[in-house]
């Protein structure tokens, strides 16, 4: 199959699809959108900023499901497996999206599509078929009610295994508010809500095997950018390391308990004596089913890092558990909860992803009651008898289990996340919150890690480190490097302030880029391989080897599409992304006032730990606030977008929406 | 004289073997297209490569009623002369590995040539799932490595007893 698109790389297609009027479109790929917004994230928010009312109820028919995959997806560059899913958050009222590894991203655009779009609302479950120009919306009762794994197997035994899968599991049916979306078993389109969305459509499994080829504008050209990736990859000082591929994301957790910013128990504490205990290395001695003869688990599409575990629990309360575990959720369900049990904590990652839900919001809404519990400002009474305390790691799987069900009076509370569990138990409970624009804060404290900090307050989706994930910060290594990019001798000591700005603000850019070409974060941020930071370390002596290759995307982008884009084009097309998602979030509403963090970490100093004491100063947050506004162009005193700014990224049509909304900052 | 190798165990299910293969043959990024495939057996964590293994006593070769499988003496490979196939699919029925595809635009078979002794999928293969190297050295690997666990194992137990 030749692309008829202008630009390679792409399938050059858009599926859409409305339930309600049971109509299938494949429409032609907008060539300007593409130019502009590139894929994925970025195409997600333009189709969610023409197409979405503004006052759509996010559970509604008329509330919109996009899923996007990037122009490098399934091209063979490393990390090329994602796609993105957006639509409006029920979760938290603004901008909801997720973005997902796996294989279906490629599936889907073999079949010809970059992007499904899904209106409406079918009259029974269905699922969507995709194979190739055959797209059916096929009864799936037989599959409503169950979970994530049987549902995916279901399918796979019916459609063939070589079918990709992403379904939604009983949480979703069942309206928990961060219900996810499970792509191939065991990735997570995790935040903000984006199951429940789908199961409000009636909409239990998306299924996608494509036949075609994707090739690309300059092949002789993208394969040595391609190559060059990989070589780049390959000789970064942390994927040397190798502890990355050998122990999973979580690998982190032992670093973080160390250097204080590990929350424990809900944050009230920076240190968790059992940290030792639902580590990484205990996952992988005890769990793991592949240890020999690499250490390393299973990779998403094209991906060298391999991230992924595997592990299965063999005896013991939790027999039959399998899966993988990763950071957010050992974090979350370990030391946020202040469970110390790795079996219990794998096992209630797994129950997550099997009722498919947010393992991040869970567990901070788990842990958000086991505070309240603590505190007296609810009763065992009132969480139907369940003795949700921290480190009680029974009550807290019973907790998932009547969460996913929404089952009495714990599961309603459980159900809709902290911001309206604190709502609903009154009495001030908002005073102890850790969300930003109602979503719940992953395991990283900001008071100590300040860049991942001030990250969550201004990041489009609400409370997530993954827009910028600034691990830069913690990373002494790159200390010359990150001070020439970001300008200040402060950029890695942590609960200081200096650089943070520029430093957020250069890492949302490029997470931007890689979110809506459909590449890995760990690319630019964990590793990082990314133009021009291996060259910055080669000039400051501090890599060996002669030759520096690095992941240059503006020229890996323009071999693959087409599109001629520099460094500068990029980032200022990472830029053109962010300031699109704000857009969307100023329709929602969203203000400088919400660019703010919850009071716990802006008032209540650390308890332990190297930083006991730390809190994020609010004057330094308004100060961070001044120069991210300048950097990006928006209105200090309001939030909301500059008029030139819109003109200097060429963003003319939105330019007149907010103008006609009255949504325009002034000069 | 080189052969071309799997090691399961290692493999990562990442598919990038196939994504190089189907590129460097049909000039496109395909899954279906590639001459070697990854089966992933998704809820067990394991995936598994499945190459053409260019047997000795190719099964294939044997039943190819116009000799359009031939083995290249050069690079020891099972190779096709698409002019010659007639799309009669003998050879699909009877290797044992599903490595023979069909091609249902041209009406011809298709099937792994080792890259003419330069295979595209061993350079993406990141943890050397797929080898292309001697008998003596793929050999090799394998003893070295159960060397290293049984000398990890002994590590342990020395450790153990002190």
């Amino acid at each position: 199959m030749a692309n008829k698109f202008k630009y390679g790389g792409y399938a050059g297609q858009r599926l859409r699809i409305d339930l309600t009027k049971s109509q299938i479109k494949k429409v032609p790929q907008s060539e300007e959108d593409c130019a502009l917004y590139l894929g994925g994230r970025g195409l997600d928010a333009k189709i969610l900023y023409d197409e979405l009312p503004v006052d759509v109820d996010p559970l509604s028919p008329d509330n919109i499901l996009c899923l996007s995959a990037g122009p490098i997806v399934g091209l063979l560059g490393p990390t090329t497996g994602r796609m993105n899913v957006a639509a409006r958050s029920p979760l938290t009222g603004i901008y909801g999206n997720s973005n997902v590894g796996a294989y279906l991203g490629a599936e889907l655009k073999m079949s010809g599509y970059d992007d499904l779009i899904i209106k409406g609302r079918a009259e029974k479950p269905s699922y969507i078929y995709i194979c190739d120009d055959e797209v059916k919306v096929r009864d799936a009762s037989h599959l409503w009610g169950k979970n994530v794994i049987e549902t995916t197997r279901i399918l796979q035994e019916d459609l063939g295994e070589e079918f990709r899968v992403a379904a939604i599991g009983q949480a979703a049916e069942n309206g928990v508010l961060f219900a996810n979306i499970m792509f191939d078993y065991w990735e997570a389109a995790g935040r903000t809500g984006l199951g429940a969305v789908m199961a409000s459509k009636n909409i239990k499994a998306i299924a996608a095997k494509g036949s075609g080829g994707l090739t690309v504008h300059d092949p002789k050209r993208y394969m040595e950018v391609v190559t060059d990736a990989w070589r780049a990859v390959e000789e970064d000082p942390g994927f040397q390391t190798g502890e990355h591929s050998a122990l999973g994301t979580s690998v982190v957790l032992m670093l973080g308990n160390v250097q204080g910013w590990l929350p424990v128990r809900n944050f009230l504490e920076n240190y968790f004596e059992y940290a030792e205990n639902v580590s990484a290395e205990e996952f992988r001695d005890r769990f793991s089913t592949k240890k020999t003869p690499i250490p390393g688990g299973r990779a998403c599409m094209s991906c060298p890092n391999r991230c992924k575990r595997y592990g299965v629990i063999e005896s013991g309360k939790y027999v039959g558990t399998k899966g993988g575990l990763e950071f957010e959720a050992a974090g979350g369900f370990g030391p946020k909860c202040g469970v110390g049990d790795l079996e219990a904590v794998f096992h209630a990652a797994m129950l997550a992803n099997d009722y498919g839900m947010d393992a991040i919001s869970l567990s901070s809404t788990i842990a958000f009651l086991m505070e309240m519990v603590e505190r007296g400002m609810i009763s065992k009474d009132d969480l139907d008898g369940v003795d949700l305390r921290f480190g009680n790691a029974e009550a807290m799987i019973e907790a998932i289990h009547r969460i996913a069900r929404v089952q009495g009076k714990l599961g309603q509370l459980g159900s809709m996340g902290v911001d309206r569990a604190a709502k609903a138990i009154g009495k001030g409970a908002e005073r102890w919150v850790t969300t930003v624009k109602g979503l719940e804060t992953i395991s990283t404290d900001p008071r100590v890690s300040t860049g991942f900090g001030f990250g969550y307050a201004v990041a489009s989706r609400g409370s997530d480190h993954l827009r910028a994930h600034p691990v830069i910060e913690m990373v002494t290594a790159y200390r010359k490097v990150a001070e020439e990019l970001f300008g200040s001798p402060e950029v890695c000591t942590l609960a200081k302030y200096g650089g943070r700005a520029k430093m957020v603000y250069w890492h949302e850019n490029i997470a931007a880029i890689t979110d809506s070409i459909g590449s890995c974060r760990f690319m630019h941020a964990s590793y990082y391989a990314l133009y021009p930071i291996p060259e910055l370390m080669a000039k400051y002596g501090l890599r060996r080897g002669k030759e520096v290759h690095s992941i240059k995307y503006h020229e890996w982008i323009s071999a693959a599409t087409g599109i001629p884009l520099t460094y500068e084009d990029l980032v200022a097309t990472g830029e053109r992304i962010v300031t699109l998602e704000r857009a969307l979030n100023t329709r929602f509403g969203i203000r400088r006032q919400h660019d703010t963090l919850p009071r716990r970490f802006l008032e209540e100093p650390v308890a332990n730990g190297p930083y006991k004491g730390a809190v994020f100063k609010k004057e330094a947050l308004e100060a961070l606030l001044d120069e991210y506004y300048d950097l990006r162009g928006w209105d200090k005193a309001t939030g909301l977008i500059k008029e030139s700014t819109l003109k200097r990224l060429s963003m003319r049509d939105v330019l007149e929406d907010l103008k006609q909304r009255g949504l325009l900052a002034g000069e | 004289m080189k052969i071309l190798d799997v090691f399961p165990e290692r493999c990562t299910g990442c598919q990038a073997c196939m994504l190089a293969c189907s590129f460097a043959t049909v000039g496109a990024f395909s899954l279906t297209k590639a001459r070697i495939r990854v089966v992933k057996f998704e809820e067990d964590g394991v995936d598994i490569p499945m190459p053409c293994f260019h047997c000795e006593r190719a099964p294939c070769l044997a039943v190819c009623p116009t000799r359009a499988l031939y083995r290249d003496k050069e690079i020891d490979a099972v190779m096709l002369d698409q002019n010659k196939c007639i799309g009669c699919r003998l050879c699909m029925i009877a290797c044992p590995f599903g490595a023979i595809h069909y091609d249902g635009v041209n009406k011809i078979v298709y099937k792994c040539d080792l890259c003419f002794g330069d295979p595209a999928c061993v350079k993406f293969c990141e943890t050397k799932a797929i080898v292309y190297d001697t008998p003596e050295r793929l050999a090799q690997i394998r003893w070295e490595g159960k060397a290293e666990e049984v000398a990890a194992a002994v590590k342990e137990k020395a450790l153990v007893r002190r």
